[in-house]
């Protein structure tokens, strides 16, 4: 397949993609051995996947280009990359629920008899041979629909190898994976490799990628900062090299000491994700007036089950949750709500908003029985117009109509109507899950402020982020979480990079 | 007393389940074809006009699968090309169909409602000797025409293409998971597009099989709302041809036997609602067992 002498079988050359204003790719270089596992680490927004679209052919370079055997390449489509040896497993995966394993895995490449009868036995020994060497047994016969995750993420390897794929990029494999699996995957990713064929291994796990990497880019804010090899690094030096220098921002003032009883009290609290496996707890954290406690972790250790749970949204197994001293652990959503708890989804497009509902119905969402909005039973459209447009004011919310739905706004602005509906109905806690995700560096800044300004009114925040120096710019007390549970608390004199980023990472707060 | 029926019954099948495979195909390949109603009036209309003007039923069944699958290609194209909504544009298609149907038969051939022009040459029967004779299989055997062999060969044709063959497996592909379909270099709106021009075509030929195999003539009722019968059918059969072609039957005989039962004291109207109803029963039937099984799994 590829040729044995090049030394470079996948890689960057000095790659620029830019977006309108935004550098996503800013002269990325990296280089891939062939028969290595390189991985590719960064943070959200850092420019990895722009890096990947355009390996893919996907996507096209602005300047600077890709190399594959040594030499450079213009990609010109998906199928162009794949012919080249270039295959890529996504995190959503592409396959077909209906059919077998079997029927998934020759799917558009059928060997066939005359007249297009499909050969079984040559499918099923071709099946064989792919699986012997990735070194797994798979039951062919059973529909995807009923295998597990991980023998669905096989599957999609498979069948890049059955399609002849040298190079395989892999895009955060593990994060839908349970510890034991990752270590089959990395088993699996080391006999490849041992095959000679070249893995980029895309992710943000830094054990997992210390553990199996061969060398490591590391980038940040669309630069390839460095390319290190595992025995050189370190995890905490590796964090710090993706976090960077946290961003001063001159608006935190300490609060007040913890005043007597907490307004959220969260004990021995284990939680489920959306498929049923468990990944929080049991944890235990207390939320007090006045306060902004910062949750730090890498994604995946159960940030979205926490902010879940204190939003009244999650699948509770065991512990409770308390507001005031009153137990609302079994309480409805609406609850909640209606005691206080605000909450700013991470997912804006699935619980945050109602994207193709209009500004004003998103406004007044969930709101739409209150006096101030609707009497008998009939909405008072001028009280809500007037109520959305002094609100969206008070936040300046750039829009066109109350009217337009809400997909017509940018990222920043959406984010701007959701704080508003949740400002709106005056609570005392507020649940911010990834605030600022894909939000301007103004947008951040704004909404940044919000948050302090409800801290100081007295509200308890809890703030749950990926990005590290948010945290540290605005918490108050800083917990980390890792593998579902609290790692250590940080008060916010005591906090640093290094501090914060060994409790990320699963060690102890010295 | 029972052979008639019987004979009835696999007579009052045929245009259902030639439909049905159709209709069935074209689910599984992502689109649930409202419109067989429309496809199946245009193919009884032309094999009647056709047989008519040339005095062969060859030529009459192949304009009859050409018309078909031509209207089944217009209205797939305006649901995979245009996006529109499925269940809309069939229904479109049904009235469309219908009304322009009328307005043929009025301008060009100046009838309304019945056309029946003379020379119709009508489906042979087939005769087997000896089992003709035998009591039960020669009333299922024998005496039948060439479409309803057709029909019933097509049900295993249909399970093996589906199952084993690589145009079935992509058509699956294609019907369930049309984004991984395209993403692995394959067309699904084009294997889309063949699947409703086969459900139009079979649809064709079920209209044929009622104006010419039936009753010799066309009249603007003829199909009956046997597309949407045909419709239940696969629905009750799940996608799979042998239990389709079992909800065909079952909703002939009820035909056959709503025929049969008129004239003998109950009302007419309500004998003719018969098959309807028990489509309603059937379909309520399933839908209790299907919740029932997916309560249990979890």
């Amino acid at each position: 397949m590829s040729a044995p002498a090049s030394r470079t079988r996948i890689g960057a050359r000095a790659i620029v993609r830019r977006f309108g204003p935004v550098i996503a790719n800013d002269g990325i270089d990296f280089a891939a051995a062939p028969g290595t596992i390189h991985a590719i680490v960064g943070g959200n927004g850092a420019g990895k996947s722009t890096l990947m679209r355009i390996l893919q052919g996907v996507d096209r370079p602005d300047d600077g280009s890709v190399i594959l055997d040594d030499r450079e390449v213009r990609l010109t489509a998906p199928a162009d990359a794949f012919a080249r040896g270039i295959g890529m497993v996504h995190q959503e995966f592409m396959l077909v629920d209906e059919l077998t394993l079997l029927e998934n895995l020759i799917l558009a490449r059928e060997p066939v008899h005359a007249g297009g009868v499909i050969d079984r036995r040559k499918a099923l020994a071709e099946a064989e041979r792919v699986a012997a060497m990735a070194g797994v047994t798979l039951d062919w016969q059973m529909r995807v629909a009923d295998a597990p995750v991980h023998i669905r993420q096989i599957l999609e390897i498979l069948r890049l190898l059955y399609r002849g794929a040298d190079v395989l990029i892999l895009d955060e494999p593990t994060a839908v994976l349970a510890p034991t699996q990752v270590r089959e995957l990395i088993g699996l990713m080391r006999r490849l490799k041992a095959e000679g064929r070249t893995i980029l291994f895309i992710s943000h796990k830094l054990d997992e990628v210390m553990n199996a990497a061969d060398s490591i880019t590391v980038i940040r804010r669309g630069r390839a900062i460095t390319t290190v090899l595992p025995g050189e690094t370190s995890k905490a030096k590796l964090s710090e090299m993706m976090v960077g220098e946290p961003v001063e921002l001159p608006l935190v003032h300490p609060a007040a000491p913890h005043a007597g009883v907490p307004v959220l009290a969260i004990d021995t609290l284990v939680a489920r994700d959306g498929r049923g496996l468990p990944r929080l707890g049991p944890i235990t954290l207390n939320l007090y007036p006045g306060e902004i406690v910062g949750i730090a972790g890498v994604a995946g250790n159960g940030q979205d089950e926490l902010a879940a749970a204190a939003a009244g949204l999650g699948e509770i197994d065991a512990g409770s949750i308390r507001m005031d001293g009153r137990d609302i652990t079994r309480a409805r959503t609406g609850s909640f709500r209606d005691l206080g708890i605000a909450y700013l989804s991470a997912d804006r497009a699935g619980d945050g908003l109602c994207l193709s509902a209009s500004i004003r119905d998103n406004f007044i969402a969930g709101s739409e029985h209150a006096p101030a909005f609707s009497k008998s039973g009939l909405l008072r459209l001028r009280a809500i117009h007037e109520g959305a447009r002094r609100a969206l004011d008070t936040l300046s919310v750039r829009y066109g109509a109350m009217g337009d739905p809400v997909k017509s706004l940018s990222g920043g602005n959406q984010q701007r109507v959701a704080i508003a509906r949740e400002f709106e109905r005056k609570p005392r806690i507020l649940i911010a899950a990834q605030p600022t995700r894909g939000v301007d560096i103004a947008g951040i800044a704004f909404i940044h402020r919000q948050i302090v300004a409800f801290r100081d009114a007295g509200g308890a925040v809890l703030l749950i982020s990926e990005e590290l120096d948010e945290i540290l710019s605005l918490s108050d007390r800083i917990v980390g979480l890792y593998g579902g549970r609290i790692t250590g608390e940080l008060d916010r004199s005591d906090a640093s990079v290094e501090r914060v980023g060994r409790l990320m990472l699963g060690e102890k707060a010295a | 007393m029972i052979d008639p029926l019987i004979h009835a019954a696999l007579l009052m099948t045929t245009p259902i389940l030639l439909a049905a495979i159709g209709g069935l195909v074209n689910r599984v390949g992502g689109i649930v074809n409202i419109g067989l109603e429309s496809m199946m009036l245009t193919g009884a209309l032309v094999a009647v006009i056709v047989s008519a003007d040339t005095g062969s039923v060859v030529l009459a069944l192949l304009a009859a699968l050409v018309a078909g699958g031509i209207v089944g290609l217009l209205m797939s194209l305006v649901v995979t090309r245009l996006a529109a909504n499925e269940i809309i544009v069939g229904l479109g298609f049904s009235v469309a169909v219908a009304g322009l149907v009328r307005f043929l038969l009025k301008s060009v051939y100046g009838v309304s409602g019945t056309f029946n022009p003379p020379g119709v040459v009508m489906l042979p029967r087939i005769d087997i000797p000896v089992i003709a004779d035998v009591p039960i299989l020669g009333a299922i055997l024998s005496g039948q025409d060439p479409l309803t062999w057709f029909a019933w060969a097509m049900v295993p044709v249909t399970a093996f293409v589906l199952a084993r063959t690589r145009l079935g497996l992509r058509l699956r592909a294609a019907g369930s998971a049309e984004m991984t379909a395209r993403a692995l270099g394959l067309d699904p709106l084009a294997s889309r597009d063949a699947s409703t021009v086969f459900a139009g075509a079979m649809s064709g030929l079920a209209g044929a099989h009622l104006s010419i195999g039936v009753v010799g003539l066309f009249n603007e009722g003829i199909t009956g709302g046997r597309g949407f019968i045909a419709l239940a059918a696969f629905y009750f059969g799940r996608n799979r041809p042998w239990r389709t072609a079992l909800g065909a039957l079952l909703f002939g005989f009820f035909e056959a036997l709503q025929i049969r039962l008129q004239g003998r004291g109950v009302p007419a109207e309500l004998v003719q609602m018969l098959p309807y109803l028990i489509v309603i029963l059937v379909l309520t039937g399933l839908g209790l067992a299907n919740r029932r099984r997916s309560g249990s799994s979890s």
